[in-house]
Order: structure tokens, then C-alpha cells, then sequence
């Protein structure tokens, strides 16, 4: 018994260990963002947003999209785990700084996601930035970043979903009318 | 040792039994009210004026996104609390009352969308769990002076259709449950 404790107590910080590491693997490659670090932003915005629409409440929903003018939406969520948005508006200019926005961008600049180049926003001096997770040729995960000097937007969608199919989302499911302009198909890998 | 490893067995039993067992007996409406209590020093609505609210909440909740939508109430459970004419003042700490609302709530309810304006103390906080083959949504309104706490059990196509503007959800289903009927 005393040797099953033993071998027990020296194998489980390796158990533990493994188990942890492959937790972090899991979610750095699912496309999923953590955005809970942007809420230091809340006390400060004069507007914050929070929409989360997870795995669970779409496997539960999609089905019920019955109307024919549904059919894409329904089929779009059917295979998305996660809509996640979080957008904070301020009352003067600058009242962020960009290292808290840091947290999300350091996700974003490495864990397989790519940046696509070419994409702006009509709105005027609105930085939009927009990442695509690949796995294995399929996409992930989509992320669009969207920075003025009063507001700041992050949509995280998980699961297999493209620029095209975003703009379907547009205006629904707490995802803002971004307005992108006509992406380029090239991607830029290097950041 | 075998005494030991009875007593450790024994601690282990109890440190992961007690959290479930408090789970089990947690109920999120009125664990939501008890926080805002604490957090804003106030008092909801006595039982008297509940009671005749609490009427018209179940006739005027039918109302939500009227025509097809009718059969929103059919489940009778919307369950109401009004919190009238107090102070609603977060003190710069509005984020914390977030964490607050979803820590107590753990993670039987799903956050589904929390709107808050610190400036105008204005928030909206809305949860979903499952109810069997229904839902409940929690709906939390407060401003500066008044706050509602709202649970209705919706069906999913209901759902579904409030899905599509979740910003819009809260206030649809605030109203129209507190919306006496003429």
C-alpha cells in the first residue's frame, strides 16, 4: 500500500504536468482567443460588449434556424464552436493604450495564426486587422481586430468560417457591421 | 498509516463532495439578487407588491415578440424582482460586479451577453441554461436608480430568434415582462 502511495505521489506531478501541457496545446490550436485580460478595459470605457455564444449553445441552437431564408445561417453554425465578441468604446481618444490590448495580439502573432494582408475598413481611422487559424489545411478560427482611437473591437469565431461567410454574420449574433473593404487573397505569414 | 490514508480518503470525499452538493442547492435568480444586494447595499421589492407584479409579469411575458412568440409563457415561469428608486452606484467598479454576477452563477449558466456603461451605471447581464428540453434566461437591467431581475423559461425556437440580437434580448424580454397590460 505505502509503495502504491509512493509511486503514486512521484508519478502524478508528471501526470499533472502532461495533463496541463496538453490542455494549453488544445486551446492554443482551437482557434480560440482568451480575451477575459481585455476587461481591465471596463472600468474605463464608457460602453463595453460581451457576447459569448459557445460550442454549446450553437450545437443546442443551429437546428433551430428553420426558415429557407436561415438555410446558410443554419449551416454556418452548425459547424462554428464559438462566437465571441468584445468591443469597448470611449468617451475621449487614446484613453487605451495598446499594450492592453497586448494580451490578444501576442495569441495572434504566434499558436499557427496568419494575418491576411489587403483588408481595410471603410469607416475612417479604423485599423482593422483580420487573423485565420489553420489547421491542416481547414480552417479554425477567425479573428478580427478593429482599433480607433476611441474604440476597440475583438471578434474571435471558432470553427471553420472565411471572410464571405463572416460578412453573413454581420449585424447578427452580436457580431458589429465591420465594413470591411474587398480583401487581397494573399497572406502574410511573417506578420 | 491505513488510519491516515482513511482520513485522507475521507478529506477528499468531503472537499470535492461539499462544492457539488452546494451546486445542487444554488439557484441562480436568487443567488443573483442576494449579489446585487450586496454589492449596491440595497433591498428588492416586498413579497405584496411581487405577488401583484408578478401577475401581470406572467400575462405581459406572453406578449415577448408577440404573434408565433406567445407561446413563450407557456411554461408560467417567469419568476420577477424589482429593485425601485435606490441608489445603483458601482463606485468605478462596475467590472467587478461583472466577475461577481458570474462567479456566483458558476458555470451552470452560460454568459451570453453583458453590456455595461459605467458613466450612466447602466448594465445588462444575460445568462442561459439548459431546463430540460427548454431554457431559462436570466436577464439582469440595472441603471442608476432602478434594477430588474427577469428568469424566463423560453422555448429554443424562442431562443433561436432572440439568438439573433442578443443586445437586443434583455431589453425585449425586461419590457415586455414588466409591462403591465392595459
Amino acid at each position: 500500500m505505502r509503495k502504491l502511495l509512493r509511486t503514486s505521489l512521484r508519478i502524478a506531478p508528471v501526470m499533472l504536468l502532461l495533463l496541463f501541457g496538453g490542455a494549453m496545446t488544445c486551446r492554443a490550436q482551437s482557434g480560440k482567443l482568451q480575451l477575459d485580460q481585455l476587461d481591465v478595459l471596463t472600468n474605463r470605457a464608457s460602453n463595453t460588449v460581451d457576447v459569448k455564444l459557445d460550442e454549446h449553445l450553437l450545437l443546442t441552437t443551429w437546428k433551430l434556424f428553420k426558415d429557407p431564408d436561415e438555410v446558410e445561417i443554419r449551416d454556418l453554425l452548425k459547424n462554428l464552436k464559438g462566437i465571441y465578441v468584445k468591443s469597448f468604446s470611449f468617451e475621449k481618444e487614446n484613453e487605451y493604450s495598446p499594450a492592453e490590448i497586448d494580451s490578444v495580439m501576442v495569441q495572434l502573432r504566434g499558436g499557427g495564426w496568419s494575418k491576411i494582408v489587403g483588408i481595410t475598413s471603410k469607416k475612417q481611422s479604423e485599423n482593422v486587422e483580420v487573423y485565420l487559424m489553420m489547421i491542416a489545411d481547414q480552417i479554425s478560427g477567425l479573428a478580427v481586430v478593429c482599433l480607433n482611437p476611441k474604440d476597440v473591437t475583438v471578434i474571435n469565431i471558432v470553427g471553420p468560417i472565411n471572410l464571405e461567410k463572416l460578412s453573413q454574420l454581420e449585424g447578427s449574433f452580436g457580431i458589429p457591421d465591420l465594413d470591411l473593404a474587398k480583401p487581397k487573397t494573399k497572406k502574410d505569414n511573417d506578420n | 498509516m491505513k488510519s491516515k490514508l482513511t482520513l485522507i480518503g475521507l478529506l477528499l470525499a468531503l472537499a470535492c463532495g461539499l462544492p457539488f452538493s452546494a451546486r445542487a442547492n444554488r439557484d441562480g435568480f436568487n443567488d443573483v439578487v442576494k449579489t446585487i444586494e450586496q454589492f449596491y447595499h440595497v433591498k428588492h421589492k416586498s413579497i405584496p407588491f411581487l405577488a401583484r407584479t408578478g401577475m401581470k409579469a406572467m400575462r405581459t411575458a406572453a406578449k415577448i415578440k408577440g404573434g408565433e412568440w406567445k407561446r413563450l409563457a407557456e411554461a408560467g415561469s417567469v419568476r420577477i424582482v424589482f429593485f425601485e428608486d435606490q441608489s445603483f452606484d458601482s463606485r468605478g467598479q462596475i467590472a467587478s460586479f461583472k466577475s461577481s454576477v458570474q462567479k456566483t452563477l458558476g458555470a451552470e449558466w452560460s454568459t451570453l451577453v453583458q453590456t455595461l456603461s459605467p458613466k450612466d451605471e447602466q448594465q445588462t447581464h444575460i445568462f442561459i441554461r439548459e431546463a430540460g428540453p427548454k431554457f431559462h434566461v436570466l436577464v439582469i437591467e440595472i441603471d442608476r436608480r432602478d434594477a430588474t431581475v427577469v428568469q424566463a423559461t423560453l422555448k429554443p425556437e424562442v431562443l433561436a430568434e432572440l439568438l439573433k440580437d442578443p443586445g437586443e434580448m434583455g431589453k425585449s424580454i425586461t419590457d415586455e415582462a414588466t409591462t403591465v397590460d392595459p
